[in-house]
């Protein structure tokens, strides 16, 4: 389908355009300098950053102006996380002192998004109020709001007064045909408005909201929601679209779906996507623009890292007695901050520099392999293989090494032929890994090592506090010595 | 004439800022209608409002206690899919 571009603008291209230098996983390679000096300490858009620095979402947005067929309303669990859902409400002032809290107590924090659990736009009153305050008494905490796009027109106006130069929008098509199979309604100008009808006002706000935001020059990024059978084949046209009209980043996330969600997709037993379908997807649209591969789907009231929630030492009764001098908290966060940017840029320099010399050496002509790894963070392999609560995968190719996605251990199972009673956690997590041929970590018992090997995933624990990209191009090397990656095949995909 | 909110309210306070008769207030354990205020949007609107934004089906009744938005007319699931996947669940 062929659809017109309003808003050609022309993208300052940074010195290179993007996997033609630098390290072929650093996304932001093919950014203007502005962009990439905005961007490079977020931990949601910066594939580097996400190792050093934290956010957090505060939760102030409850109404929702759509409905979506992959959200639930009704839910609220305390030990799930992904999107719409929350523990708890908070006022705009409660949601200031939490984030303060937070700033003072995670100095690694930076970054407060309010995500909602419903929709921030439908809710502009907490929604900015909450924008107003943190940026008078928080102004080195980055502000970022998650929209459905339906009302983003109307408050563009308003979010470049507050200061707010990250935007995402979540547009999962451009096609009304297909967006009445995931929008059963929406609520517009007084009414609810069902079918093709309801989608095609809601695609044209999101468009109109996109091309609004690059005219005032506030940094959009783009999420979409892969659901096969319904938007699987048309979001490599979507991610054209929205980076003609000025989206710097396209994020491909999986379908979540589960009966006991309550989601229409999940009780009409709609399938997420395989790892392989969701990593050939974000290979096709990464063509045209540059994509993000390690969001961690979090909750709308998470708090810490990507992949962790720290959002328990932070609830309303805890807060209410933390006294905070926000004063000197920023100045030990500009401390702590200047200390991790000096040490990313270290790692960085580092890592170019390795990436020359494997320039340097003999090309390989061996096939790619993917390889799990255990960490907590710092960009090193520095987790026990027993304590991974999810692993990062990566591709080792003669081209160099690549990060492909994370895999949650626990939390989801991908379908009912991967839970049967009889299979224990040990042996869920192995599954996991299924594509891998080696899982890097600090350290590993004998009973999963041995189940490893028998499931033909060489463990590694020789490269614990090592970098992880050093570590995996190294034993990628030692597995071509040994003569592993015999057969060179460019047509093979590994699955993933 | 005037419409309610039951139980099954969730809390969203979407539709407390579109009342035109500002009979819609906070309360707990839910969102409640002023029956003395509430003029079911007449004059006003089309549509009522609260029940035209409410995501939770069922949870706005009319003056005959009949649902605005009955089973399966937000979601899109059937009623007799959505019974099934729970007691699917809870044979578990």
């Amino acid at each position: 389908m062929e659809l017109p571009v309003l808003n050609e603008t022309s993208q300052s291209e940074g010195g290179c355009s993007a996997g033609s230098c630098g390290s072929t996983d650093d996304q932001l390679s093919h950014l203007s300098d502005d962009i990439r000096d905005k961007v490079q300490n977020h931990p949601c858009y910066s594939e580097d950053a996400h190792h050093y620095f934290a956010r957090m979402h505060v939760a102030v947005a409850p109404a929702c102006n759509i409905q979506c067929h992959y959200c639930n309303r009704k839910y609220d669990c305390a030990n799930e996380s992904r999107p719409g859902v929350v523990s708890e409400l908070l006022s705009p002032e409660q949601a200031v002192k939490k984030t303060m809290a937070v700033a003072a107590n995670i100095p690694q924090m930076t970054v407060l998004g309010i995500a909602g659990p419903g929709d921030p736009l439908a809710n502009p009153e907490r929604t900015f109020a909450t924008f107003q305050a943190l940026s008078e008494q928080a102004p080195d905490i980055k502000l970022c709001v998650s929209t459905n796009g339906l009302a983003l027109p109307a408050a563009v106006e308003e979010l470049s007064k507050h200061n707010i130069d990250h935007v995402t929008i979540t547009i999962n098509t451009l096609d009304a045909e297909i967006g009445a199979k995931i929008y059963p309604w929406v609520f517009w100008n007084n009414r609810r408005i069902k079918g093709k009808k309801g989608a095609q006002i809601l695609i044209d706000q999101q468009q109109k909201g996109l091309e609004m935001l690059v005219e005032k020059g506030i940094l959009v990024k783009v999420n979409s929601v892969m659901i096969p059978g319904v938007n699987d084949k048309h979001l490599a046209e979507v991610s054209k679209v929205v980076k003609a009209k000025g989206a710097f980043l396209h994020n491909v996330m999986p379908l979540i779906a589960e009966a006991e969600h309550g989601t229409f997709y999940g009780v009409m037993g709609q399938r997420g996507p395989s790892n392989d379908e969701l990593q050939t997807l974000q290979d096709e649209c990464s063509g045209d623009m540059n994509m993000m591969r390690h969001c961690r789907q979090c909750r709308a009231d998470a708090v810490g890292m990507l992949g962790e929630d720290r959002g328990d030492e932070f609830t309303l009764d805890k807060i209410e007695d933390m006294e905070i001098d926000y004063q000197a908290a920023m100045e030990k966060r500009k401390v702590i901050h200047q200390a991790i940017e000096a040490e990313m840029n270290e790692k960085r320099a580092a890592s170019e520099q390795s990436q020359q010399q494997a320039l340097a050496a003999p090309k390989l002509n061996t096939r790619p392999v993917l390889m799990a790894v255990a960490t907590s963070g710092q960009n090193v392999i520095n987790m026990h293989f027993g304590h991974a609560k999810e692993f990062l995968v990566y591709e080792a190719s003669p081209d160099g090494v690549r990060f492909i996605s994370h895999r949650k251990t626990e939390l989801y199972c991908s379908g009912d032929d991967t839970c049967g009673d009889a299979e224990t956690a040990l042996q869920r997590n192995i599954r996991t890994l299924e594509g891998c041929e080696v899982v890097l970590c600090s350290k590993i018992g004998y009973e999963p090592w041995e189940q490893l090997e028998q499931a033909g995933i060489q463990p590694n624990g020789e490269h614990a506090m090592e970098n992880i990209e050093d570590a995996v191009m190294a034993v990628y090397r030692e597995m071509a010595e040994n003569g592993k990656l015999e057969e060179s095949n460019d047509d093979q995909r590994i699955s993933a | 004439m005037a419409l309610k909110i039951i139980e099954s309210c969730v809390n969203c306070y979407a539709c407390e800022p579109l009342c035109p008769s500002d009979a819609i207030y906070e309360a707990k354990p839910h969102f409640l209608i002023d029956a003395k205020k509430c003029s079911e949007c007449d004059g006003d609107y089309t549509d009522p409002q609260c029940a035209s934004i409410c995501p939770i089906e069922g949870a706005i009744l009319d003056a005959l206690n009949v649902p605005l938005n009955p089973p399966g007319s937000l979601t899109g699931i059937p009623p007799e899919k959505m019974a099934e996947a729970m007691a699917e669940l809870q044979s578990h």
